[in-house]
């Protein structure tokens, strides 16, 4: 395995009798970096994580981490990662720093508490019991849990999944900071923002398989030279839509939102205009913008992200 | 699950509790060993014996034999008679039973001397049994308590544990935005509760009325009262519970702790009159006391003045009606967090 | 700190934290044994016992000795305020000058079909009369004192018992004084208590005992799937098994919590018996302190066995609170076990409290055991042993994922 390599996975394989949830990947995670696996709910993300994580066997397959090749997650190599459950509970009657005292209990060189209070932004609610956090600070506890023992590498299932924006900016922050200290973590989302907020490379999952994996700007790049032009209208008859075909590349209606792909900006501008003058419809909240990973899952798979 | 306990809590309370208590004071049913090693005065010892009760006398013929028949519980206590002083032996460890016998054993002893002597006790006492019930037990007094108990917990838990655990899930929530006014939706409920424990008690009387050959005299329609009174009673009671308490999950606790509390110290298990005074007071002051009692009545054990009767039912089912709108505007209240 | 040491820690502060806890484990086995001790350790003592009593007299004062008025100063005597203002035994009822005395009568025998009154004497007309002739011949005596009272009705048993003896000393008394009887030559009896410590064994050093085993039983019980099953459920332990702790390591600080719990028990319920209730067992000897640890350990396997058997929390719940009563008193641990259906029997023989408790009254020298020592710990051994076979087998340590 290549020094700059810190996990690698071969060939990854676990089944439910007919149901793949994960159906042979493999995948490189390079050291001091944010590795996403993206992909909708049921797609194997967690089941990949868990099982990187020591809590579920694969089938098949094997595990390269901090240079030794494994079939599964042993004790010692539980010392050195992190892991933030995508669901999981606290004793309600302790408090913050009783729940982090007993963590660092787990390992053999653990960090010290305050620090790590610090470091997730939960110093002040130090004495507070679980039961009185909301969900923000619940998964900032949760997430200084998972880094006590100062981990290599760290595993973030579904992150930032119900918590308001201004929660979900503050866990972003943290884990950019986490990559500037050098440390690895491994993500998985189903939101495509936060995919090209902070990763380094993407993986996109669907069904079991890996079908892209790339940086997000090499993926979204695989669409070409293109731009995406995005509006609203009402309703409107099947063959006023079926014209936009003449507009761009290719065009695809959702419920009111409209958006077509196109290599030739300013021709698709004027068509879309022309388009619009003849069917008496108005093109609101009209867009422009590059295209995002959204648009490559859409492309690829023909379902969106989120459902 | 919590019909499953309504049903089977009382049930195996009796189970239990029949088979345990139904000896317990009960001297009559006593066996004493006995070991005279001397003649003398022995007409006088067995006619006091014999005015002494209706024990089952077992003789024996060696005083080791004697002691260990005592320890080995095989007679519950036992008298020595050598001629010149009469022993007395009991299990140390029989610490509840022992006042009883030892009672009876002052008493042979007192009749013994006085008839050794020649002497008739001048003041002759003739008991009379005024009870309602020929074959009473103490459990034929305790199977009421209990029924009591279980019709107060289940009027209890139907507000503090039924309604507030609705509450909690906001099952309630989406209930109280159909059609159906508040107040129904609580009749219904309450109805329902009502028919469950209805008949958890009569499968508990039945049971003991079969197992334990109790015999009761039940005036239906005052059973009947006492059970629907009762429950609804205890419905207020869990309403002004759910309304104190901050979670609606402490309200199940608190009502359940408080019933326990009071299963002790209403004169279920043991007489009032056991009690030190302070006690007494307390006991007066609940309600499963004055339930037990009704529902005695309507069953025939004891004797009460119609007035006491329709008083306290009144009174339980005057505090419902009062409560119920107050629990209506509890269903459609917003939870506090 | 270390892991197991930690999780100790926890295991013991969530639970003296949690109300609900404190109550069951702490404040119930409190009330039950000041409860107890205040009722039962004080049937038959001065004060603490007493009795509604009717008392009518029907005789007309006259005559040599009006033995009538004999017997009634005899009760006035026991219904004033004993010393320290101690309450008396009885509460007379008698009618004043100018009640009827039928109607009286009447009125308290329905106060004593109301459970208003445990006891009614009613001393009939020429009853003086009838003693002094009693007396005088030699020949029992051809009136009789009426005791009415309530059969099923303990404390009305009990009341008409004291009435009796009360009578019966009366009746020592006239014939004293009416020379046809010598106490000097009455033959004393003698009190001898087997087993125990030979000598009468306090109330409360039988019931302490067996209140510290129901607070362990308890803990146990519901204390223990409770902890396990809640935390499995609201996935607390799912965020343990990510990190390196192991499941072993994991029970061991919960017992060693455990353990810890079942000595706050003890100590709160010990410091109570011996200092405010007047207990006299020692536990400081070998044999008793093991078969308390024994006891802790046996109801914490019990406690585990009742987790794996469940699939939920609330399931988990129901079985205990189905178990706790049969095997709580059908141990011997507050009632006596004697002369039970052969049904019940068997749930006597096959229950670990009833072994444990036999043991530990014997060790602390209250009562002689009829269980035999290999028995006393074998048979909880064995539930141990079943019970960590059986949940290590089938206790899952996280809810479906």
């Amino acid at each position: 395995m290549t020094d700059d390599v810190l996990l690698r996975v071969f060939d990854l394989v676990k089944h439910y009798g007919d149901v793949h949830a994960v159906d042979g990947i493999s995948f490189d995670v390079p050291a001091a970096s944010v590795f996403t696996l993206l992909g909708p709910n049921g797609a194997g993300k967690t089941t990949t994580l868990e099982i990187l994580e020591g809590i579920r066997e694969p089938d098949s397959g094997e595990i390269g981490i901090f240079g030794v090749r494994v079939h599964r997650i042993t004790r010692p190599i539980k010392q050195r990662i992190g892991v933030l459950l995508q669901d999981g509970g606290f004793e309600p009657y302790l408090k913050v720093r009783e729940i982090l005292h007993l963590f660092a209990s787990f390992f053999e060189h653990p960090l010290h508490v305050n620090d790590v209070l610090q470091r997730v932004a939960l110093a002040d609610k130090a004495g507070a019991f679980v039961r009185t956090l909301s969900g923000g600070q619940l998964q900032r506890l949760a997430l200084g849990a998972a880094l006590i023992n100062d981990p290599e590498l760290v595993f973030l299932d579904e992150p930032t999944t119900g918590l308001d924006p201004q929660a979900r900016r503050n866990m972003w922050s943290i884990v950019t900071d986490l990559r500037e200290r050098g440390k690895t973590i491994i993500l998985t989302t189903h939101y495509m923002e936060e995919a090209e907020a902070l990763s380094d490379s993407v993986c996109i999952m669907d069904h079991g398989t890996i079908i892209a994996e790339g940086t997000p700007r090499e993926l979204t790049h695989a669409f070409g030279e293109e731009t995406m032009v995005e509006f609203r209208i009402r309703e409107l008859a099947e063959q006023g839509l079926a014209e936009l075909a003449d507009c761009g590349k290719e065009y695809r209606v959702d419920g009111g939102a409209v958006t077509v792909e196109t290599e030739d900006l300013p021709a698709t501008m004027e068509s879309l205009f022309a388009w619009s003058r003849r069917q008496d419809v108005p093109l609101d909240s009209l867009i422009v913008r590059q295209p995002n990973l959204e648009d490559v899952f859409l492309s690829l798979t023909g379902r969106r992200l989120r459902e | 699950m919590a019909i499953l306990f309504t049903f089977l809590f009382p049930l195996v309370f009796i189970l239990v509790f029949g088979f345990l208590m139904g000896d317990i004071g009960d001297v009559s049913r006593a066996t004493m060993g006995l070991f005279a090693s001397s003649d003398l005065d022995r007409e006088a010892l067995d006619a006091a014996i014999a005015a002494a009760g209706t024990m089952q006398i077992v003789s024996f013929s060696d005083r080791t034999e004697i002691e260990e028949a005592v320890t080995a519980r095989e007679v519950d206590f036992a008298l020595i008679w050598d001629g010149a002083r009469i022993d007395f032996l009991y299990d140390a460890a029989r610490v509840q039973e022992n006042a009883a016998y030892a009672q009876v054993a002052s008493g042979i002893v007192t009749d013994f001397n006085l008839r050794r002597q020649g002497a008739e006790p001048p003041i002759r006492i003739d008991r009379i049994d005024v009870g309602e019930t020929s074959s009473a037990s103490w459990f034929s007094l305790v199977l009421p308590g209990i029924l009591a108990f279980s019709v107060l917990s289940a009027g209890l838990n139907a507000v503090s544990g039924h309604l507030t655990a609705m509450k909690e899930r906001n099952v309630l929530d989406r209930l109280v935005v159909t059609p159906m006014r508040p107040v129904l939706l609580l009749i219904a409920i309450a109805l329902l509760r009502l028919a469950i424990v209805f008949i958890s008690t009569l499968i508990t009387l039945f049971v003991g009325i079969l197992l334990f050959g109790l015999r009761y005299d039940v005036d239906w329609l005052r059973y009947t009262v006492c059970v629907l009174c009762g429950a609804f009673g205890m419905m207020g009671f869990g309403t002004i519970i759910a309304l104190l308490v901050r979670r609606p999950s402490s309200a199940s606790n608190i009502a359940h702790a408080g019933s326990m509390l009071m299963l002790f110290l209403a004169g279920v298990y043991f007489p009032i009159e056991f009690m030190p005074a302070f006690l007494r007071g307390l006991s007066e002051a609940m309600p499963l006391t004055h339930m037990a009692n009704a529902l005695r009545y309507a069953m025939g054990v004891i004797d009460m003045s119609e007035v006491e009767f329709w008083a306290i039912n009144a009174s339980l089912v005057g505090l419902a009606l009062l409560l119920f709108p107050v629990l209506a505007r509890y269903v459609v209240r917003p939870l506090r967090r | 700190m270390t892991d197991v040491l930690r999780i100790a820690l926890t295991h013991f502060t969530t639970a003296i934290r949690e109300r609900v806890t404190l109550f069951w484990f702490l404040v119930f086995p409190v009330f039950l044994l000041v409860l107890l001790a205040l009722i039962f350790g004080n049937i038959g003592d001065e004060g603490e016992i007493h009795f509604e009593i009717g008392l009518i007299n029907r005789d007309a004062p006259g005559g040599a000795v009006d033995f009538a008025a004999i017997v009634e100063e005899t009760f006035e005597r026991l219904a004033e305020l004993g010393e320290d203002d101690t309450e008396p035994l009885f509460t007379l009822h008698r009618p004043d000058a100018e009640d009827d005395l039928d109607t009286f009568v009447e009125d308290e025998l329905s106060a004593l079909r109301r459970g208003r009154r445990a006891a009614v004497l009613v001393i009939p007309s020429g009853f003086g009369a009838t003693v002094l002739d009693a007396i005088v011949s030699g020949d029992a005596p051809s009136s009789e004192l009426s005791v009415y009272m309530t059969d099923s009705n303990v404390a009305s048993q009990m009341a008409s018992e004291i009435v009796a003896q009360i009578l019966a000393e009366v009746d020592r008394e006239i014939l004293v004084r009416g020379g046809r009887y010598d106490p000097a030559i009455a033959i004393a009896s003698e009190e001898i208590w087997l087993g125990g410590t030979g000598d009468e064994t306090p109330y409360i050093d039988f019931v302490l005992p067996g209140i510290i085993l129901m607070g362990f039983f308890v803990n146990g019980l519901f204390g223990v799937p409770g902890a396990i099953l809640f935390n499995r459920d609201r996935k607390v332990l799912r965020r343990y098994w990510v990190t390196p702790l192991s499941v072993p390591r994991y029970l061991a600080g919960f017992s060693i919590g455990h353990l810890a719990l079942c000595a706050l028990q003890f100590a709160l319920l010990y410091v109570l018996g011996r200092y405010a209730l007047g207990a006299g067992v020692s536990f400081a000897t070998l044999p008793a302190a093991l078969l308390l640890v024994l006891s802790a350990a046996t109801f914490l396997a019990f406690g585990f066995l009742i987790a794996s058997l469940a699939r939920t929390a609330n399931a988990g719940m129901a079985v205990a609170n189905i178990l706790n009563m049969p095997m709580m008193f059908l141990s011997g641990l507050f009632f006596p076990i004697a002369g039970l259906p052969l049904v019940l029997r068997l749930i006597v023989y096959a229950n670990p409290v009833s072994y444990l408790a036999q043991g530990l009254r014997s060790t602390l020298g209250v009562e002689a055991s009829v269980f035999s020592l290999p028995l006393i710990v074998g048979v909880p051994l064995g539930w141990i042993v079943l019970s960590t076979v059986i949940a290590s087998t089938r206790l899952k340590w996280d809810v479906e994922r």
